[in-house]
C-alpha cells in the first residue's frame, strides 16, 4: 500500500507545502518556491494550494476513527488475534487531541492571509483575461466569500465529508432530495408570507429570503457540523465501551471462572487438564470463529461430538477437517458411527485421539486414530454391540464401509460414506450419471 | 549426530521458555539463546546464528507482525538458520503466513518435549516438519485432487497427497513410510516438496483460500 499524502504539522500556512515536500521527497524550501513562483501564472500555485488544502487531511487526522480499536488493551488482545497486516499508525488519543487543540487558535491570521492571497490572485486573473471588474461589485463578493470560507475553514475536510455522507449529498438522489426539500420549504414560507399577494412581489421576496437563508446557513453550518462531529465521536466512544464490556463479560464468565475452578481442584491433575482443555476449546472457538461455516454442517457436528467425549473422558481429541458436507440422514449415521469409534478410543486407548474428516464430492471419509494398546477384534464377545453393530453395521446399512485396524501401536477406524448411495444407482441407471457429469462441470 | 544442535528459543512467556528448555533432550539440543520480542529475536539470531530457531508465531514488538516479521527480518540468514514455528494458534492464517515467510515447519505448543526435539533435529537436517493440522491446511488449500506432473507448483502429486493425508490422520513419518512401503527418507522428501510448493505456489486457488481466511 502506498503512503498517502498528509498535511504536515510543521507549517507556515496549512502545511500543504511541507506535506507535499515530504510526500515527494523534496526540500520544503524548493516546494514553497515552486508554489510561489507558479502563483504568478494566473494564480495557478494558489489554486493548487487551496485544492490540496481542502482535499488532503492533516497528518494523524486520517487515522482517527480507523484505528479506534487500538486502545491501551490492544497489545494484550493482539497477542491472541491474527496479526494486523499493517502496523497501526495512529498517534493515540492524546496526541490526536493535542493536534486538534493546536490547530484552532492562531489559525485566523493564517486564514486571512491565505484569503487575501486568493482574492488578489482572482482579481489579477480577471484583469489579465480582459474583464474590467468594478471594485464595487468585486468587494461585496469578496466579503461574502471571505465570510463563507472563514466559517468553513473551522472544519476539516474529513468532518465536511462526514456530514456530506450523512446527508448523501454526493449521490444525485440525495442531493436532489435535499434541494427539493429546501425549495418546498422556501416556497411554503413564501406563500404564507405573501398571503395571496401578487406574483410580482413573490419573486423579489423569494430571492431575498433565499439570500438570507443561504447567508445564515453558510455561517451556521460549521457550528452545526462541529456539534454533529462531537456527537459522532461520543457515539464511537460508546460503541467501543460496549465492545470492551462485552469482551470483559465473556472473559469473566469463561476464563476467570475456569481459572478459579482450576485453583480449587489443583490436586487433581486429571480435572485440571480437563478444565483447561475445555476452556481452551471454548476460547478458541470464540476467537477464531469461522462465520462462513454453517453451524449445522458435518464438520461442526463432529467437532461437537469430539468436544463432548473429550470433556467426559479427559483425553484430548484433535479434529482435522478438509472440506465440509451438508447434513442428511446418512451423514447423521456417519456421525453416530464416528461417535462410537471415538468413544471406544477415549475409553480404552488412554491416549490422545486424532480424527480426520475429508469430504469430497464423491465420498466422505472419517478416520479415528489412537495410540493405545489395541485390541483383537476376534476376541470381542459376540454379544458386545459396540464396534460390530454401531460402527460396522451402521455404516453398511447406509451403503458405506467401515474398516478397523488394530495392533500394538494403536487402532485406526476408517469410515467411508459414498455421497451417491448404491441403492439409488440401481433404481435409476441414467440419472446418477448425468448428475455426476454436472458435478464435474 | 554427535554434535548437539544449537538453538534459540523465541517466545514472549518466560515460563514457557524455561519449561520448554527443561523438556528438550539435553543430549541432542543446546539452547544458546532466548528472546522475548521481535527485536530481541532478530538480534539474537544475527549474533548467534543458531542452527534452528524455535519461533513463536505471536510475539510483541516490531511492527506487530510477530513471528512472520522475525522471518522477514532474518530472510538473509534462512540458508544458515532454520526456523521452526511454534504456536498455540490453530488459525490457518497464522500458521500458513509463517510457513510462507520461510519457516521449515510448525508444531503446536502442546507437543511433548520428545516430539519437539525430534522436530528440531529434523529441521536441522534440512527436512520439513508438518503437524497433522498443517497437513490438513495444505489439503484444504491445494484441494484433494492430484495431478500426475511431479514438478508442478500448483498441485500436489498423488504421492504427496497420500503422505499429507496420512500425516493429517495422525501418522508419524515412520508409520507413513510403513503404510506406503517407502523409506522414511522418501517421506521426508515428499514433505519437503510440499513445503516448497506451499512457500512458492502462486496458484490462484491458494490465494483465494488465503483471502477467505483473511491471510493476504
Amino acid at each position: 500500500m502506498t503512503r498517502r499524502m498528509t498535511r504536515s504539522h510543521n507549517r507556515i500556512l496549512a502545511g500543504v507545502a511541507a506535506g507535499l515536500a515530504e510526500h515527494l521527497g523534496l526540500g520544503v524550501g524548493l516546494v514553497r518556491l515552486v508554489l510561489l513562483a507558479s502563483s504568478f501564472f494566473f494564480g495557478a500555485g494558489v489554486f493548487f494550494y487551496a485544492w490540496l488544502w481542502v482535499l488532503v487531511p492533516v497528518a494523524g487526522e486520517m487515522a482517527a476513527g480507523v484505528s479506534d480499536n487500538d486502545d491501551q488493551d490492544g497489545d494484550r488482545l493482539r497477542l491472541y488475534r491474527p496479526a494486523p497486516t499493517q502496523p497501526p499508525v495512529s498517534p493515540g488519543p492524546m496526541a490526536r487531541m493535542q493536534s486538534r487543540v493546536r490547530r484552532f487558535p492562531g489559525g485566523t491570521r493564517e486564514i486571512l492571509l491565505g484569503l487575501a492571497l486568493v482574492a488578489v490572485a482572482l482579481f489579477l486573473v480577471a484583469q489579465e483575461s480582459g474583464l474590467n471588474l468594478q471594485l464595487g461589485t468585486v468587494l461585496p463578493l469578496a466579503v461574502i466569500a471571505a465570510g463563507a470560507v472563514l466559517a468553513w475553514l473551522q472544519l476539516d475536510e474529513t468532518r465536511r465529508a462526514g456530514l456530506m455522507n450523512v446527508a448523501m449529498v454526493d449521490k444525485p438522489v440525495g442531493a436532489l432530495r435535499l434541494v427539493a426539500g429546501l425549495v418546498l420549504v422556501v416556497a411554503g414560507v413564501l406563500v404564507i408570507v405573501a398571503g395571496g399577494g401578487s406574483w410580482d412581489l413573490v419573486w423579489p421576496a423569494a430571492l431575498a429570503s433565499l439570500a438570507v437563508l443561504a447567508g445564515v446557513g453558510l455561517v451556521l453550518a460549521p457550528w452545526m457540523l462541529k456539534f454533529w462531529r462531537d456527537l459522532q465521536a461520543e457515539r464511537a466512544g460508546r460503541i467501543r465501551e460496549t465492545e470492551r464490556a462485552e469482551i470483559a463479560a465473556h472473559l469473566h464468565d469463561s476464563v476467570l471462572q475456569t481459572l478459579a475452578l482450576i485453583q480449587r481442584r489443583a490436586d487433581s491433575a486429571q480435572d485440571v487438564v480437563r478444565l483447561a482443555r475445555a476452556q481452551e476449546r471454548e476460547l478458541r472457538s470464540w476467537l477464531y470463529q469461522d462465520a462462513s461455516r454453517a453451524d449445522e454442517n458435518l464438520v461442526h457436528r463432529v467437532k461437537a461430538v469430539a468436544a463432548e467425549l473429550e470433556d467426559a473422558y479427559g483425553h484430548p481429541v484433535e479434529v482435522i477437517a478438509v472440506g465440509d458436507a451438508e447434513m442428511s440422514e446418512r451423514t447423521e449415521a456417519l456421525i453416530q458411527a464416528t461417535r462410537e469409534a471415538l468413544l471406544n478410543a477415549v475409553r480404552h486407548a488412554g491416549t490422545a485421539v486424532s480424527v480426520y474428516i475429508e469430504a469430497n464430492p464423491d465420498a466422505i471419509e472419517v478416520f479415528v486414530k489412537d495410540r493405545g494398546p489395541g485390541f483383537d477384534q476376534a476376541a470381542i464377545a459376540a454379544d458386545r454391540l459396540g464396534v460390530r453393530e454401531s460402527v460396522v453395521g451402521r455404516m453398511q446399512r447406509n451403503a458405506g464401509t467401515a474398516v478397523i485396524l488394530s495392533n500394538a501401536d494403536g487402532t485406526e477406524v476408517r469410515l467411508r460414506l459414498p455421497v451417491e448411495p448404491a441403492s439409488n444407482a440401481r433404481s435409476t441407471t441414467a440419472r446418477p450419471k448425468r448428475e455426476e457429469q454436472e458435478r464435474q462441470e | 549426530m554427535s554434535e548437539r544442535i544449537r538453538i534459540v528459543v523465541v517466545d514472549d512467556h518466560a515460563i514457557f521458555r524455561s519449561g520448554l528448555k527443561a523438556d528438550l533432550d539435553e543430549g541432542r539440543i543446546e539452547v544458546v539463546g532466548e528472546a522475548a520480542t521481535v527485536e530481541e529475536a532478530v538480534a539474537a539470531v544475527a549474533a548467534l546464528t543458531p542452527e534452528v530457531v524455535l519461533l513463536d508465531v505471536h510475539l510483541p514488538g516490531g511492527r506487530g507482525g510477530g513471528g512472520r516479521e522475525v522471518l522477514q527480518e532474518c530472510a538473509g540468514l534462512l540458508g544458515v538458520t532454520r526456523f521452526l514455528a511454534l504456536s498455540v494458534s490453530d488459525a490457518a492464517e497464522d500458521v500458513v503466513s509463517v510457513i510462507r515467510a520461510g519457516a521449515r515447519g510448525y508444531v503446536t505448543k502442546t507437543s511433548s518435549g520428545a516430539e519437539i526435539t525430534d522436530a528440531v533435529a529434523r529441521v536441522a537436517g534440512g527436512d520439513a516438519v508438518f503437524s497433522p493440522r498443517l497437513a490438513g491446511f495444505v489439503l484444504d488449500a491445494f484441494g484433494t485432487a492430484s495431478v500426475a506432473v511431479e514438478d508442478e507448483l500448483d498441485r500436489l502429486s498423488a504421492r504427496e497427497l497420500e503422505v499429507m493425508r496420512l500425516i493429517a490422520r495422525g501418522y508419524s513419518y515412520k508409520e507413513v513410510a510403513k503404510e506406503l512401503f517407502i523409506s522414511i527418507k522418501t517421506v521426508e522428501t515428499h514433505v519437503s516438496a510440499v513445503l516448497r510448493k506451499l512457500q512458492l505456489s502462486s496458484r490462484h486457488e491458494l490465494t483465494r483460500w488465503a483471502v477467505d481466511r483473511r491471510l493476504l
